[in-house]
């Protein structure tokens, strides 16, 4: 195709392309500004991934963030904050699901995130009012893994589009 | 905080506005729903039709409430979104909380 023909292509070239969209976000960790990237992650994404995967990327999305943030306001006394971490977050859209891969430079994630872990003790006369985030996050993610190297902390995993993880399960 | 209180003979209705119950806000809506639920002393109807996104921190949230109901009273979450029933589903708390679909109007007439 000549220079003015690929000028020319229009919307056509563009669609043979198969160009699907992907989201990439360097964000301070902090409430307000993950909830703003969530929203627009959906936006991105809304036309080419349905409702269910869309909530299962939002809800894990939302856990590791909040995690991130609630850790950089506990910071141990004595200890000054001068910024907040600041979160790398990736998501790229292939056959079978979502990609997702997500660094910070906050506080080190305890192994006990990561290795296999029940729901929290259900005690019907004082029930738990939290420990259920990295439950989620093991739950609906796929081939979650973690590393940590310098000052940040990587995490990888995949988003399937089927929820094959419970279908082979049950 | 976005939320209507309506108090019927039986029960307290509270219709919740806020479409998001994420770690934004958790805090707040908790301590402002204590607040009313303590006040009134009755059976609690939460309408979360609108609530279309609910995170850990919001799960916590209802929980700290449903815990802060006096005894013998329940509390019934009515009209869920997929999104938000799936968070109580995994986390098993549907087994905790009174969870009912909103009534169509064609019930509502009968």
């Amino acid at each position: 195709m000549t220079p003015v023909g690929r000028q020319n292509a229009g919307l056509t070239g563009a669609v043979t392309a198969q160009a699907r969209p992907m989201f990439h976000r360097v964000l301070p960790a902090s409430p307000e500004s993950v909830r703003n990237t969530l929203s627009d992650i959906r936006k991105r994404f809304r036309t080419n991934v349905d409702e269910d995967a869309m909530g299962r990327l939002e809800l894990v999305l939302a856990e590791v963030m909040n995690n991130v943030t609630e850790h950089a306001a506990a910071v141990p006394e004595g200890e000054v904050m001068d910024h907040l971490p600041s979160i790398h977050l990736s998501v790229v859209m292939h056959d079978s699901g979502l990609s997702c891969a997500i660094s910070d430079d906050g506080v080190l994630l305890p192994d006990e995130c990561i290795k296999p872990r029940g729901l929290p003790v259900m005690d019907d006369a004082d029930l738990p009012e939290g420990g259920f985030g990295w439950y989620l996050i093991q739950d609906l993610t796929q081939a979650l893994c973690y590393y940590r190297e310098g000052q940040r902390n990587f995490l990888a995993f995949s988003i399937p589009f089927a929820d094959v993880a419970h279908e082979v399960g049950a | 905080m976005q939320f209507d209180v309506t108090d019927t003979d039986s029960a307290l209705i509270i219709l919740v506005g806020e479409s998001r119950i994420d770690a934004a806000i958790a805090t707040s809506f908790k301590d402002k729903l204590r607040e009313v639920i303590l006040r009134h002393r009755k059976p609690v109807e939460m309408r979360m039709s609108s609530v279309d996104f609910m995170d850990s921190s919001g799960l916590g949230a209802m929980i700290a409430l449903r815990k802060a109901m006096p005894q013998d009273l329940g509390m019934s979450l009515i009209g869920m979104t997929p999104n938000v029933e799936r968070v109580f589903r995994l986390t098993r708390m549907d087994s905790v909380f009174d969870i009912r679909a909103a009534a169509t109007d064609e019930e509502q007439k009968e």
